[in-house]
């Protein structure tokens, strides 16, 4: 075994940074590496014991939060931002960001600013990513992308990635030169070929092949958001947004006024309330099973929207609460 | 060169639907469809120019036939649900009028196309070039589709344009043009390809057949020019829609031809091949990002006429 320096591995490169969740035998997971280099910066608040806990040995018993943060939060023409993550057997970890991540004017449309993240997630563990969204203001190139290797099978994700149409206050639609953000899941186990699970990959370029311009493009949504679940860990939150999505009222369809309203239960009034919401706020979302993951995609006018009915969905559910805490979404508040 | 096709394509598919009517299966070689004046009406006169002997016009006319068993008329790839979610949009302010659909619909065409242009085409694109990669390429186009509803229409034509290679054109593309053609390895290998997946498929759950990469093996083993099928590819798609439109009420069949014989699409169709020719796989994405939501809610509708 090769020596391993207690100072962690400094990386010099710009915009670089590492995140290494590791478990200190039996089952205490430690942070064994956070470094990173401006203008990215990690911040890691101490670990918590998940709400869930029993006690079993093979469960850790702390999760681990960490904040993406850049300085001036937000990213400036050109940076450049490289993270990687990488998740050891059974280890829990949050990924959270600090308010919208802003993308700021490009003085050219070919300067392409970018985020890269990879993650390596290993037999059991979970990551929970529920950032803030994305928030490209007027005239900026940004490309990102968020690639996920799982180990195994039976490992946990439950990732959000969304973007909204700029500084709506300012008049801006979608006034951007590109946008592009990838998500990417492999199976890349030790035996196994090398094999894409799941691809999502959105690009917002000027006409985008139409002679449309962005905005007309979006039939009047500000937010496009897609969220990936995956594992046993979130088996019933997966269902919740399936048997959700089923739940919808039929588009077109009609009260004739002529069946019986039938007494609701709490949660049934909850889900008529919610889908009230929905209506209010032009959101439009779909759920379907895809290769072992469930894929939620959304749209609404407005940015508050969007986060509301995240929100709304996810403490429903409660799953994500009791294994990861109130931390897991506070990007949603 | 693709562009004056399209109209020689609707004229000369209606001419093959009749003569193609009155072949014996045996019989294969192009020039053997002259008309025979016995079964002409009375007043008319036999043709006197014979079809083109053009092998691989006469691949790309079979592939263009809307007789041609894939299936895609069941399909709106989310129009229908498109129409009824502008029409929720719409209520409130003003009732949606029938003359509104029209407008709407050509907005749909040209997201659609460029949808599928931005998710399939360069999958086309590979399955020609590299009939070998298939099985990762159509791994990683179900990797890509989003939803059940795009995946159920597009395994299904796969599928169904995989049968129709097996059952009524392999027998005659593995040896027919062997002789005359400099590329006939390729299109040898392309064969063989297709041959060996659809054994696949039989056998192995982890096998798709999504229509896009298949397109592009098929096009390959029957000798088409790579822009031609690409072309033919989005073209068809643009029918498909055309066709769902006219039975969902938006517009009446004239019309539809109209918009298909159009300069506009033409132009359309063709910026869409050259601005994806050196598109990679892994750069293959979505450019509306509504359409995967128009798409998935599509069985979210109160009343359907389409699978798609």
């Amino acid at each position: 075994m090769p020596f391993a320096s207690p100072f962690g591995a400094s990386t010099a490169e710009a915009g670089h940074g590492s995140i290494e969740l590791a478990i200190l035998p039996p089952n205490v997971p430690v942070l064994r590496n956070l470094s990173y280099q401006y203008p990215l910066k990690l911040v890691a608040p101490d670990a918590l014991p998940p709400p869930d806990h029993n006690g079993d040995v093979n469960v850790p018993n702390l999760v681990h939060t960490v904040f993406l943060l850049t300085y001036g939060g937000g990213i400036v023409a050109g940076d450049g931002i490289d993270l990687s993550v990488s998740l050891d057997r059974y280890t829990r970890l949050i990924l959270l960001t600090q308010g919208s991540t802003k993308i700021f004017k490009t003085p050219d449309p070919k300067l392409v600013s970018s985020q890269h993240m990879t993650v390596r997630l290993h037999l059991g563990s979970a990551l929970v990513y529920l950032p803030d969204p994305v928030q490209p203001f007027a005239h900026t190139s940004f490309s990102q992308s968020q690639i996920y290797h799982l180990e195994d099978v039976q490992v946990n994700l439950c990732v959000c990635d969304w973007v909204t149409s700029g500084r709506s206050a300012r008049g801006e639609d979608w006034d951007i030169y590109e946008y592009r953000s990838r998500n990417e899941v492999w199976s890349s186990g030790k035996n196994a070929k090398k094999k894409l699970l799941l691809r999502d990959n959105l690009i917002l370029d000027k006409h985008g092949r139409t002679d449309m311009q962005l905005s007309a493009r979006m039939d009047n949504h500000a937010v496009f958001g897609t969220l990936i679940i995956h594992g046993p860990a979130f088996a019933s939150l997966s269902q919740h947004f399936l048997d959700e999505f089923e739940a919808l009222p039929r588009i077109g369809g009609r009260n004739w006024g002529d069946t019986v309203q039938p007494e609701l239960s709490p949660k049934e009034q909850r889900r008529v309330e919610r889908q009230e919401q929905e209506r209010l706020n032009g959101l439009i979302w779909s759920a379907a099973r895809v290769r072992g993951f469930v894929l939620v995609k959304f749209a609404s006018r407005e940015v508050e929207g969007s986060r509301h009915w995240l929100r709304d969905m996810i403490y429903e559910e409660k799953s994500v609460l009791d294994q990861f805490g109130e931390r897991a979404v506070l990007c949603l508040k | 060169m693709t562009t004056g096709l399209e109209a020689e394509i609707a004229e000369l598919e209606i001419r093959l639907h009749h003569a193609r009517s009155r072949l014996g299966a045996s019989e294969a070689s192009s020039n053997a469809s002259l008309p025979q004046p016995s079964t002409l009406g009375k007043d008319e006169t036999p043709c006197p120019c014979p079809l083109p002997t053009n092998a691989s016009l006469h691949a790309l006319l079979l592939l263009s036939d809307s007789a041609l068993p894939l299936g895609s008329f069941a399909f709106s790839s989310g129009l229908e649900s498109y129409l009824a979610h502008q029409k929720l949009q719409a209520s409130g302010s003003t009732p949606a009028s029938s003359a509104s659909g029209i407008p709407s619909f050509f907005a749909f065409l040209q997201l659609s196309l460029s949808t599928l242009a931005g998710t399939a085409l360069p999958y086309v694109l590979a399955g020609y070039r590299h009939p070998e990669r298939i099985e990762e390429l159509d791994n990683d186009f179900d990797a890509s589709t989003p939803c059940t509803v795009a995946r159920r229409a597009s395994v299904a034509q796969g599928r169904a344009l995989l049968t129709v290679w097996e059952r009524s054109y392999r027998a005659e593309y593995m040896h027919v043009h062997m002789d005359d053609c400099m590329d006939k390895q390729a299109e040898q290998r392309a064969a063989d390809v297709l041959s060996a997946f659809s054994k696949q498929i039989r056998t192995s759950d982890e096998v798709h057949a999504h229509l896009a990469p298949l397109w592009g093996v098929v096009t390959r083993a029957l000798a088409v020019p790579l822009q031609d099928a690409a072309y033919l590819f989005l073209f068809s798609h643009a029918r498909t829609i055309t066709s769902a439109a006219v039975r969902a009420s938006v517009m009446g069949p004239y019309q539809a031809q109209a918009v298909l014989a159009g300069s506009d699409l033409q132009r359309r169709i063709g910026g869409l091949v050259q601005d994806g020719w050196d598109t990679r796989i892994e750069d293959a994405g979505q450019s509306v990002p509504v359409m995967d939501l128009w798409v998935g809610r599509h069985e979210k509708l109160y009343s359907r006429i389409f699978n798609s």
